[in-house]
């Protein structure tokens, strides 16, 4: 891996345009994963209010649920929830050598579910913010 | 790297359970995004209701469950991805005992969470 | 890469196809004459292409030389190079090479994806020069050495850690496992030859190992093409159950299978059309059957 010289960008991410779909895959599952993670210590943090007292726990639940910006964070958390999910499940099926020459297609369907899934839900996760 | 190689298995069960505990995750996230967003909406949350969930022993349970399969699964992940960008000797070490203990402090706090609504173990 | 299949029908067919009823000396002559009536037909094209600098494949090469202080700082130098029927990227270097710079350095040698010495970085992926057709490709032609690998010179980059990779995995048939009789032989069904049919075909390119994300990162992991051929002796059952067991503790370890993130970049590139990415996930599940039985 030492270069001799810097090839710089020429080589790896640099490459982005010519990556293919297992690759593309494979970035959406990495980023999904940690932004997964990411949200689970904070959702676990954020949870541990009840800890202090029941009144603290329901005001800081309503007055962030109340917040535009962070009903918009969470439809971005349904996304990749979802396409975590979904390529997932592809992972899985590729790990038990099931549709290995379909492994291209499975990941665009993952992408399309996923904005399908999405789209849909929208309305339910803005509901009553702007009351 | 033509040095023999030795130490094995140690990957090989975390592959597995990395797959099994996805395979769990997939049913309960999305049970657990259902719940609390389509059944139950996000602008209604409370103390009460998350409380009248937890003193359900079989919800309390599978809520615990999940955090261990999340909280295993998304730091084995992490770890996996240094791994594969060549993270090895001391650094890996200490990576190791700062994920261990970020688990550690994770699931400890989310247990007490869990035990602070249901009012203790709800058998 | 099965894009020059219908070019390699086409030969195929055109040559079956000449004269079959002329007696072989005839058609040998026949062909000699064809043959030096195309080479004159060539060189009156070629002159007509550089007056016209018309269907000629414009290539872009990467050149580098640390031991030369004009070559130090990596650049692309640009070859105009006149078009033929069923040219490669392979002929086009070489046309370059012969013609207008002597110095431009490359490995080939049996010019028919046997030797596996010219896999590069061709258009944005590793490509076998010598099977890759140039009217596959769009100019200009972007030609760089192997990427996640020390360059040497112009397009030629060590391929010492990759070969390290190969020997790690025991590349050669061991057996302790013989056949009853003394002069017997070590027969295989043709069902399990089948299974490491397509596993035998590597031909040591490197073209799967630069094009993996995972083994640009951890220079430790044992790649899909060492893989696979740990794949080709461990599923060949005359090696017998004891090597395979040997076989699977080195591919067990930390930085063998699992290190796999099937991202099918090294299936996509394989010249020699190897299921990489399957026989790695076969070896995971063998390896992972494998331990539960000791549980
Ligand atoms: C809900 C169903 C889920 C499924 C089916 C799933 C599936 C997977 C699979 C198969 C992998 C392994 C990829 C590989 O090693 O090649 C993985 C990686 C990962 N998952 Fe999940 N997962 C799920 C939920 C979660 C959750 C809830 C989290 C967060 C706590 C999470 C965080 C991660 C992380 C961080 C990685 C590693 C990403 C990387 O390679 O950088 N996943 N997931
Ligand atoms: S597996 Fe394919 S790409 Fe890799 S070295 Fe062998 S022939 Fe080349
Ligand atoms: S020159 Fe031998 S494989 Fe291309």
């Amino acid at each position: 891996m030492s270069q001799s010289y810097d090839r710089g960008l020429v080589e790896d991410f640099g490459r982005w345009r010519e990556f293919t779909a297992g690759m593309w895959a494979w970035i959406f599952h990495k980023f999904t994963g940690w932004v997964l993670v990411g949200y689970l210590f904070t959702h676990i943090a954020v949870l541990s209010t009840a800890l202090q007292s029941p009144d603290a726990y329901t005001t800081t639940i309503q007055s962030l649920e109340s917040l535009l910006v962070v009903r918009i964070l969470e439809v971005g958390l349904l996304a990749v929830a979802v396409f975590h999910i979904l390529n997932g499940l592809r992972l899985l099926f590729v790990d038990l050598g099931v549709g290995l020459e379909s492994q291209d297609k499975s990941f665009y369907a993952s992408l399309v579910l996923t904005g399908a899934i999405v789209v849909a839900s929208v309305p339910t996760f803005l509901a009553g913010v702007f009351g | 790297m033509a040095e023999r190689y030795s130490s094995f298995k140690v990957g090989g069960r975390r592959w597995l359970w990395q797959r099994i505990t996805a395979a769990f995750l997939v049913a309960v996230l999305a049970f657990h995004f259902f719940l609390l967003h389509f059944v139950n909406h996000a602008d209604e949350v409370t103390f009460g209701m998350s409380q009248g969930r937890m003193q359900e022993l079989t919800y309390f349970s599978l809520m615990i469950l999940f955090l261990l399969t999340a909280t295993f699964h998304g730091v084995n992940g992490v770890y996996n991805a240094l791994v594969n960008q060549g993270l090895s000797g001391t650094q890996e070490t200490a990576v190791k005992a700062v994920l261990g203990v970020a688990s550690i402090v994770l699931i400890v706090q989310g247990v007490r969470t869990a035990l602070a609504w249901a009012g203790g173990v709800p058998i | 890469m099965s894009t020059q299949l219908p070019d390699q029908v086409e030969e195929e067919s055109t040559e079956t196809d000449a004269e079959p009823t002329a007696a072989p000396q005839e058609r040998r002559l026949a062909s000699k004459r064809d043959r030096a009536g195309e080479a004159d037909r060539r060189r009156q094209a070629e002159e007509a292409d550089k007056a016209l600098d018309d269907d000629t494949y414009h290539l872009k090469v990467f050149r580098y030389d640390p031991e030369i202080a004009g070559k130090k700082e990596p650049r692309f130098d640009d070859f105009h190079v006149p078009f033929e029927k069923g040219m490669t990227v392979l002929d086009a270097l070489m046309y370059a090479r012969d013609t207008y710079d002597s110095s431009l350095t490359f490995r080939h040698s049996c010019r028919q994806a046997v030797c596996g010495s010219d896999a590069m970085f061709v258009n944005g992926q590793q490509r076998l020069c010598c099977k890759t057709q140039l009217s596959d490709l769009e100019a200009p032609v972007r030609i760089e050495p192997l990427p996640h690998a020390e360059v040497v010179k112009d397009l030629v980059v060590d391929m010492q850690h990759f070969y390290d990779q190969m020997e790690a995995v025991e590349p050669y048939f061991q057996t302790n496992d013989y056949p009853d009789g003394e002069l017997e032989e070590q027969r295989q069904t043709p069902e399990n030859r089948e299974k490491v049919k397509m596993s035998t075909r590597c031909i040591w390119c490197g073209a799967c190992m630069s094009s993996c994300n995972v083994a640009a990162g951890d220079n430790e992991y044992l790649g899909p093409a060492a893989i696979n051929k740990a794949y080709r002796f461990t599923m060949d059952e005359r090696e017998g159950e004891e090597m395979k067991q040997q076989r699977l503790k080195i591919l067990e370890q930390e930085h063998g299978v699992w290190r796999c993130q099937t991202q099918f970049s090294c299936t996509e590139v394989c010249p020699k059309d190897i299921p990489l990415t399957e026989h790695i996930q076969e070896i995971k599940r063998e390896a992972v059957k494998n331990n539960l039985k000791f549980w």
